[in-house]
């Protein structure tokens, strides 16, 4: 009982101690004239760091009463529409109430309020009586100076010599970002400087210079403007320089500057090497091309598939024992390159304009030697074709790319583009070729020089137009584009075709060819694309398009036997004209809902294809081929946002491939006497079936991610090559539609942290199947091509010194032939690859690569194994690590062999290309920005 | 005289507010913009060249763009997305968006949250805890209303917020986590611009107490320490594995 009293007591006390340490402030918010300012906010701030204790509202006398606040030193802090805040520093009187009394607040200049607060929305500062204004969003012409800006700002005047006053009172110093501004003269800053780089402007009074040197405070006040230069102004750019030399003369030298603003982009870029890096990488294209890289422009509008034609430009190609060597950009890193690139690129872009334009110059010297051995398989045997080659092939492609973009209001937009290619090359080939029976006989052989110069030149321009309106949804577009090309070339080819007899085995009478192929290529084209979308509901939107267009072609070739004084040889020569003209339209639903994205359509193509054949174009022998084809293929796509980053999709379409104009020429073409080729005037379009449908999942918190798909494609009308093959192993190729290829597949990867941020470890598999058909020598043979592949992944990185990623694949592939079964085949392709990265001392680097491929082949008894090793250390320099010396070996072991082997049709091809091997090399990189050592990768930011 | 005419204007602004202070409710409609150059410019995994390429290829690229509502009493309020789903401009696409409420019952002094973040739906539910504000010396107009600055910093992913509040609409609410302050937050601003949720629209009018309700909910229920560790961890973990952490949490701030 003693004790509860106690304790009441205690409790008691206390509150009276509490009490008399909390206390009320009170006061009225008036104006100068003392008139009473309802409801005015009042606010508590400690003086230290203006944080807020409590906060009360004025009556509509203007009166207000803080209650229950601690016993201290405060900052009171008044706010009212259209006055300048109040603020005053407050320290409670002995007593419970501490009385104010009249607080007067100071109405903002009407003038700076409507300008600065409502129009211009820029923030007011407020320092005490004097307020200091940051003005970003005063509309000056474009080009305009500082001084120009200055004049519209409120309170600001601009005499006639440039100087300023501020508030009435002269400015004596400009800074920019808060630094002076060449000297100190303000007009320096003034009338150099452009308004664009502006930010803000912000005045303030500051002691004078002499008093900040002295330290003594002179008690003189001067006006300052200090302008705050935009945050794109600020940046340079970036860019890179690197140079290194090598044993066996390797050299590699790049190197790439930017420059950029807000509305400018401007990049110059260049290398030159000889160890086969023909391309920029990834990043070296963002710098260049810059924001834009990813404007891409549909010309074409539609849906579910479309047509696409399997001529190539006409030009360049030249066709050599069925095999289409494309002269333009064929042979990718493969043998030895010497390559030359530069390019410049300018961006402008605004909210309502854009501009892009850039050129690019690629030269690309290559040498290539190969060996490809061929297995083909007949009904009762198989024949090998050996050969091997040396090309020489030179390449330089000036490309300019021109794109303009105009929104011309807010429902409306233009964009113009315009394309421009110059392509000249050259090729020269060796060629020495064997086919051999199954019993090691040789039955034929042929021995060729070719050469082949060429000069291509195309020009695209497209025109889009798309329109918005203001029910949400409803838009059309429409484009036109015309596209020329023009491509001459002139071609040697040179041949000794050697046959031995099948029964005695001894040589029969050769076959040697001269000849002289001279091309003329014409071809233009005219598109037109119209697209408009309609909303049913405000999820359903029916959307339709259209698409015309007519393209013309012209070829001319003359062929000249110069074993025969060069006289025009008529069976080769050819003259041909023709016309495509292709329609399509289609239509289709959409629906949309929560994440859910379903459309379905159908549409519908008419091509008519009309060509004239001769073999000179005065001959009276016109061969025409008439062709009209419609066609009905629908769409279907799925996509479903699920709950947790899991998203599933699915997709069918049926896409149609025209044939091409090569293949539909009722003409036997006899320049490669062992490989005589013949066109089919009654080709169908090939229509591809084609479906996919996906699932993936991934866990930004565990890091666990899976993704699956399986695909499916069924060709009708697919466009095969039958072959007739004689004793003689000459083979001739005659073009027909096959229905019934198909292929079908499977992929799915797993991927988790064994241990997070440690340890990660993914699996993943693919399984396809195809089935494809071939007439060989009137048998239909259907080659099934099992193929599964299985592959890891380890990635280590237990700290920031050491870091490792790892993966292996295998692949196995079983190809079993109808016509043939004891030619069935088992590829077998195994790659072990692994990268190792360690931090040493002095900010040095250790980057090993291990690359280990084994290939096998049971038939073919290929066994091989290629370990290829590469090693660098490097050291970054310097406080700001803006250069790097790297000493790098490449294919230490000296192993490096180009192979690739594959079975598709009734054959199976491997090729062994010679290529670079062991160098080593020292470079030297300096990059602006600073290098970075590469020892984690990034995992998407 | 000039001003003293200014005055009796502002002063009629100001009761004819008042008057209307007798039902101090309604919504606030926001837009809530995500600049992802500015974002990448804070990675502190990525090198100034990496940096400076991402502000060349997407630095005039608008943000992410999202829309918001705050309907409010004195008493309660809701913070959620404006329809039920993300949709491209022309309404052509859509996606889901991710569970997102924010409730506030500031009689109780409860708050209950609806959120995906590190690939989970979770129901926070607490008590109300006002942030620490400190108010500045600036003045900005924002939708029409007069607005002061104060800032406040967010210890769990170490940012600097600042908040823009009018004073005439004497409601101590705002949107996301913030309040506080003696008037309706109109302007958030996280890490000086990597996110802006900027009132566009202010409606006074009278709620109904169906729009106050939370939705039906499903996730696991924590507590808003839980929340604040997973909120670290996912940033800790994210930033060793040198990915970005927005793309797990949303809405990320």
């Amino acid at each position: 009982m003693r004790h509860l009293l106690l304790s009441a007591c205690l409790i008691l006390c206390a509150c009276v101690v509490e009490a008399q340490t909390r206390l009320s402030i009170k006061g009225r918010a008036v104006d100068t004239t003392s008139t009473a300012l309802p409801f005015t906010t009042v606010m508590l701030l400690t003086p230290k760091d203006s944080a807020l204790v409590s906060y009360a509202r004025a009556d509509e006398n203007g009166r207000f009463e803080l209650k229950n606040a601690r016993r201290g030193t405060y900052l009171l802090k008044m706010s009212y529409t259209g006055y300048l805040p109040f603020q005053t520093e407050v320290t409670p009187a002995d007593g419970a109430v501490t009385d104010l009394g009249d607080l007067k607040m100071k109405p903002i200049s009407k003038e700076l309020f409507e300008v600065v607060v409502k129009t211009a929305k820029a923030p007011l500062n407020i320092r005490g009586d004097t307020i200091e204004y940051n003005a970003s969003s005063f509309k000056v012409p474009p080009g305009s100076t500082v001084e120009d800006l200055l004049r519209r700002l409120p309170g600001f005047q601009v005499e006639q010599d440039g100087s300023i006053r501020a508030q009435g009172q002269e400015v004596k110093r400009v800074t920019v970002d808060g630094k002076n501004f060449f000297g100190g003269d303000p007009k320096t800053a003034t009338k150099n400087l452009n308004a664009d780089a502006i930010d803000k402007v912000q005045v303030y009074t500051s002691k004078t210079e002499q008093s900040k040197a002295t330290g003594i405070d002179d008690g003189k006040k001067e006006k300052t403007v200090n302008l705050a230069l935009k945050e794109e102004f600020k940046k340079g750019g970036f860019g890179k320089i690197k140079a290194g030399v090598g044993t066996d003369k390797r050299v590699d030298v790049r190197g790439n500057y930017n420059k950029f603003d807000d509305k400018q982009q401007f990049a110059v870029v260049g290398f030159g090497n000889n160890i086969n890096q023909s391309g920029m990488s990834w990043d070296d294209r963002q710098d260049f091309y810059g924001s834009s890289l990813f404007r891409w422009d549909e010309t074409d509008f539609g849906f579910g598939g479309g047509i696409t034609s399997s001529d190539g430009g006409g030009d360049g190609i030249i066709v050599q024992g069925g095999n289409i060597i494309i002269m333009n950009g064929g042979g990718g890193d493969r043998g030895f390159n010497n390559t030359y690139s530069g390019g410049v690129n300018y961006n402008f872009e605004t909210k309502k304009r854009k501009f892009t334009s850039n050129y690019y110059f690629n030269q690309r010297r290559n040498w290539t030697n190969q060996i490809i051995n061929r297995q083909s398989i007949l009904a009762d045997n198989a024949f090998e074709t050996d050969s091997r080659s040396n090309e020489y092939t030179q390449n330089d492609n000036h490309k300019v790319q021109l794109r303009y973009e105009d929104n011309l209001d807010s429902l409306n937009t233009l964009i113009v583009l315009a394309n421009g290619t110059i392509n000249n090359s050259s090729y020269s080939q060796d060629l020495s070729q064997e086919n051999r029976r199954s019993a090691s006989q040789l039955t034929n052989r042929t021995t060729q020089d070719n050469g082949n110069s060429a000069q291509t030149l195309s020009l695209s321009g497209s025109a889009l137009y798309r329109r918005k309106f203001k029910t949400k949804g409803k838009s059309f577009a429409a484009s036109v584009s015309y596209v020329l090309n023009n491509g001459d070339s002139d071609a040697e080819q040179r041949s000794l075709n050697e046959f031995f007899s099948t029964s005695t085995g001894l040589p029969l009478t050769p076959l040697q060819l001269n000849l002289q192929n001279v091309n003329r290529n014409r071809q233009n084209q005219i598109r037109s694309s119209l697209s408009y979308v309609q909303p049913l509901s405000k999820r359903v939107y029916w959307e339709s398009f259209y698409n015309i267009g007519v393209r013309n072609d012209k070829v001319d070739r003359d062929v000249f036997n110069r074993l025969e004084g060069n006289v025009r040889t008529d069976s080769l020569s050819r003259y041909y004209t023709n016309q495509i003209m292709h329609n399509r339209l289609g239509s289709g639903l959409r629906y949309n809902y929560k994440g859910t994205n379903i459309s379905a359509g159908f549409s519908a193509i008419n091509m008519n294809i009309s060509g004239k054949f001769s073999s000179d174009q005065n001959s009276p022998n016109v061969m025409e081929v008439n062709r009209n084809y419609t066609i009905v293929v629908p769409g279907v796509s799925f996509n479903m946002d699920l709950k947790n980053n899991r998203y599933l999709y699915a997709e069918y379409a049926g896409n149609v491939q025209q044939p091409s104009i090569r293949d539909l020429q009722p003409i036997i073409d006899y320049s490669n006497p062992l490989y005589i080729t013949q066109g089919n005037p009654d080709l169908k379009p090939t229509v591809n079936h084609e479906a996919y449908a996906g699932y993936q999942y991934f866990n930004p918190s565990s890091f666990t991610r899976f993704f699956g798909n399986i695909n499916y494609n069924y060709a009708v009308n697919q466009v095969v090559y039958n072959q007739t093959i004689d004793t003689l192993l000459v083979t001739r190729t005659r073009p027909a539609n096959v229905s019934g290829g198909q292929r079908f597949g499977t992929y799915l990867n797993v991927g988790f942290p064994l241990k997070k941020n440690k340890a990660n470890i993914s699996f993943n598999t693919s399984i396809n199947f195809s089935r494809n058909y071939t007439l060989i020598n009137d048998i239909e043979n259907r080659t099934n091509n099992n193929n599964y592949n299985w592959g890891t992944n380890l990635e280590l990185t237990p700290s920031e010194k050491f870091t490792f990623y790892g993966n292996a694949n295998w692949s196995y592939s079983d190809v079993k032939y109808s016509i043939n079964t004891t030619q069935n085949q088992n590829i077998w392709n195994q790659t072990y690859s692994g990268q190792m990265n360690v931090k040493l001392p002095w900010e040095s680097y250790f980057n090993a690569t291990f690359d280990y491929r084994i290939y096998k082949n049971d038939r073919f008894g290929l066994d091989q194994n290629i370990p290829i090793l590469n090693l660098a250390v490097y050291k970054l320099l310097g406080k700001a690590k803006k250069s790097e010396v790297r000493l790098s070996a490449y294919d230490l072991f000296r192993k490096n062999l180009g192979i690739t082997q594959g079975a598709s049709g009734n054959y199976f091809t491997q090729t062994r290309v010679e290529t670079i091997t062991r160098y080593f090399m020292l470079s030297y990189t300096y990059n602006m920005r600073g290098v970075k050592a590469n020892m984690r990768r990034n995992g998407g930011f | 005289m000039k001003k003293k005419l200014l005055g009796l204007f502002f002063g009629f602004m100001a009761l004819s507010l008042a008057s209307q202070a007798q039902d101090l409710e309604g919504t606030v409609t926001y837009e809530r913009n995500t600049s992802y150059t500015k974002m990448v410019a804070k990675l502190p995994f990525l090198s100034q060249e990496e940096k400076d390429r991402a502000k060349m290829m997407w630095g005039n690229e608008e943000g992410d763009k999202q829309k918001m509502k705050l309907t409010f009493t004195p008493d309660q309020s809701l913070y959620t997305y404006i329809g039920e789903q993300g949709e491209t401009d022309d309404g052509r696409w859509s996606w889901r968006q991710s569970d997102y409420v924010i409730q506030r019952n500031f009689e109780k002094g409860t708050v209950t949250e609806l959120q995906e973040m590190a690939g989970k739906t979770y129901i926070i539910q607490d008590s109300l805890k006002t942030p620490k504000w400190k108010v500045l010396n600036q003045l900005k107009d924002i939708a029409g209303h007069i607005c002061m600055k104060a800032e406040t910093e967010d210890p769990t992913n170490n940012q600097k917020i600042v908040a823009w509040f009018a004073d005439d609409i004497p409601v101590s609410t705002g949107p996301e986590r913030m309040y506080g302050l003696p008037g309706v937050i109109l302007e958030l601003d996280y890490n000086d611009g990597v996110t802006v949720v900027t009132a566009t629209k202010i409606e006074m009018k009278k709620v109904d107490a169906k729009e106050l309700a939370l939705p039906k909910m499903k996730g696991k229920k924590i507590n808003m320490a839980e929340h604040d560790r997973i909120i670290k961890a996912h940033i800790k973990d994210s930033m060793e594995a040198r990915r970005n952490p927005y793309w797990g949490i949303s809405l990320w701030n």
